[in-house]
């Protein structure tokens, strides 16, 4: 059937996905044209919370961008700090401190825990009834992801949109006790991840729902500019933290996990693979942050003080959905010329009219879901 | 009816019904004491969850603070729904939809508007796709400031608003909730509903321009070739 020249009498059915439902994580519109309940084609609408934070940030100085950033991926702020400030810190040649750098190692895993433990709980959710009431492991992933939020608000003041960051360095140095904290909390998390994972994969539902289910070809991928989890679940060992070093990435122990089926399934065992490593990564080092400065430059009094470099430069990092990065066009003054962000999750929205079509409308939500799409950082 | 301004007390479809009835007057106080009762303790939710206090919001309805405790449970479809909770930045894409959503539920309802975007769209009240405020096209019963606001303060806003359920069934006055403003010397851009300065036509005349900009829009009328 053609749907460009569709008879609206006849039987293609056209299906508006959004902009809100419950299953597309926020405001987000996919339509679809359906054949009973297969999917013929499917385009998606992004959009609906385009807030102008690219043309906000030429619009402020630099020390006050860092909150403005946070509410892009609302579900991992540190991570979104970090990426901006490593572009600022580029762009005026700034070192930060090593102690700094072991604390933006240790907050970007302990945040890509918690993104992750999110995901895993709407995923659960967007299966629906399959998981026995299907909340069940919503509910236990939000459990979780409330110690980490403690160990935040302990850190940094705030359960999150930290802005703790600055450029050259950090703000908040960590509290006393904080080890023996995120000890306690993160090997709990470890014990609880084999519990879940034992659930949903000895599930037999879960598995026939995601196995086959959504897969993305590596060279499809490849051209869209898909990066991180999808990427690694489809065959292509890449990973920013291991292979452009940044913070104190270079100095810890870091393995990246591969599957080559490329489906819902492999996404899945990449993102718990990938939770149980950054569990790991922070236990190993919680117990070995270097002492020393924080912050490598005084902090400015006000916030039109801090002046940049005429320039340009590009930084990137590994967020929970891939390639995070910042280019920032600076003309000297106070304010950034021009400052580009690069989302994953917007790179990941486009595979859908590639991975729609063929599928029935239920997996279809079950595919958006393992994209893991944040529809801030989509639509900036 | 929900809105604060129109000054008229809380009414329930039922007792238009029960009125016509014989004798059933009498019997009006305890029903509707009954009414109040059970509309104010089981508030059904309908999460209008755009950003991050969509998040704030999902958490308030977990485990540790646990929404359910009051009698709220969130719910996907506006039709079953008393409540509308405003979580996050409205653009103006998305303000018809809103605006629809809120029609399609049936009355009694309230709004409450969660977290400073919603209030009055914080850092992104002046950029260009931005609403500044979601009172500037539809009723706002309760604001809950913060960004996001703690679940804790949600569950104030909720309390908030059951009191002035209570308070409107036993016709005392509530006072109209005060917009908390971010930046107190700026003005609203729009006036607000209830401002006398405000004219009728500002909000058909918002919501057309609104629905012109939209080139997708769901409010528009349907190409006949059904193009993209």
């Amino acid at each position: 059937m053609d749907p460009e020249n569709y008879d609206p009498e006849g039987d293609l059915m056209i299906l508006n996905l959004g902009p809100q439902h419950p299953s597309t994580h926020g405001v987000f519109r996919v339509k679809l044209w359906l054949d009973g309940e297969v999917c013929i084609k499917a385009v998606p609408y992004p959009g609906y919370l385009h807030r102008g934070v690219e043309k906000l940030c030429e619009k402020l100085s630099y020390v006050m961008i860092t909150p403005i950033v946070d509410k892009n991926d609302y579900v991992s702020p540190f991570i979104n700090e970090l990426a901006i400030n490593m572009a600022f810190e580029a762009l005026n040649a700034v070192e930060t401190p090593r102690r700094a750098n072991y604390l933006r190692t240790l907050g970007a895993e302990m945040q890509r825990v918690g993104s992750h433990l999110l995901w895993l709980g709407t995923f659960g959710l967007d299966m629906g009834g399959a998981l026995g009431g299907g909340a069940s492991v919503f509910m236990h992933c939000f459990r979780e992801r409330e110690l980490i939020l403690d160990c935040f608000e302990l850190w940094t003041g705030s359960r999150f949109h930290y802005n703790t960051l600055t450029v050259g360095g950090n703000r908040h140095d960590v509290p006393a006790g904080f080890a023996e904290l995120v000890r306690q909390t993160y090997t709990l998390i470890g014990q609880r991840a084999d519990e879940y994972d034992a659930m949903l994969v000895d599930n037999a539902i879960f598995r026939a729902r995601t196995k086959g289910v959504g897969t993305v070809d590596a060279k499809l991928a490849m051209e869209l500019g898909v990066s991180g989890p999808i990427l690694r679940a489809s065959g292509i060992d890449w990973d920013l933290r291991r292979d452009r070093p940044y913070a104190a990435y270079n100095e810890v122990k870091l393995d990246v996990p591969v599957r080559y089926e490329g489906d819902c399934f492999a996404r899945y065992e990449v993102r718990m693979a990938e939770l149980r490593e950054s569990i790991r990564i922070v236990l190993d080092l919680i117990d070995g942050i270097p002492e020393g400065p924080i912050c490598a430059l005084k902090p400015v009094k006000l916030p039109g003080a801090y002046k940049g470099k005429v320039g340009q430069a590009y930084a990137a990092v590994e967020g929970p959905r891939g390639e995070l990065g910042t280019w920032v066009i600076a003309d000297g003054t106070d304010k950034p010329y021009r400052c580009k962000i690069r989302p994953p999750s917007y790179h990941a929205v486009s595979l859908i009219p590639y991975l729609a079509p063929g599928n029935n409308v239920s997996d279809i939500v079950v595919t958006l879901g393992s994209l893991d799409p944040i529809l801030g950082e989509v639509d900036r | 009816m929900a809105v604060d301004e129109s000054g008229q007390a809380f009414t329930h479809p039922l007792y238009n019904v029960m009125a016509q009835l014989p004798g059933v007057s009498l019997g009006l106080t305890t029903a509707d004491q009954l009414l109040t009762w059970g509309a104010s303790n089981s508030l059904f939710v309908f999460p209008m969850a755009t950003s991050c206090c969509g998040i704030e919001f999902m958490a308030a309805a977990c485990g540790r603070f646990d929404l359910d405790q009051m009698g709220t449970i969130a719910r996907g479809t506006p039709r079953q729904c008393d409540v509308m909770v405003i979580a996050g930045t409205i653009t103006v894409k998305m303000a018809p939809r809103v605006k629809k959503l809120w029609d399609q539920m049936p009355e009694p309802k309230w709004a409450i508007a969660m977290g400073s975007c919603a209030i009055s769209g914080d850092f992104y009240r002046d950029i260009y796709s931005v609403v500044p405020g979601v009172d500037t096209f539809m009723p706002v019963d309760v604001y809950v400031p913060g960004c996001p606001p703690n679940p804790d303060q949600l569950f104030a806003g909720m309390r908030r608003l059951q009191e002035k359920i209570r308070m409107r069934r036993n016709g005392e006055w509530t006072e109209p909730e005060l917009r908390p403003e971010t930046f107190g010397f700026k003005s609203p851009n729009l006036p607000r509903i209830g401002d006398p300065r405000r004219e009728a036509s500002l909000d058909e005349a918002q919501l057309d321009a609104v629905i012109n900009l939209d080139p997708g829009g769901g409010l528009r009328r349907p190409d006949p070739k059904g193009s993209l």
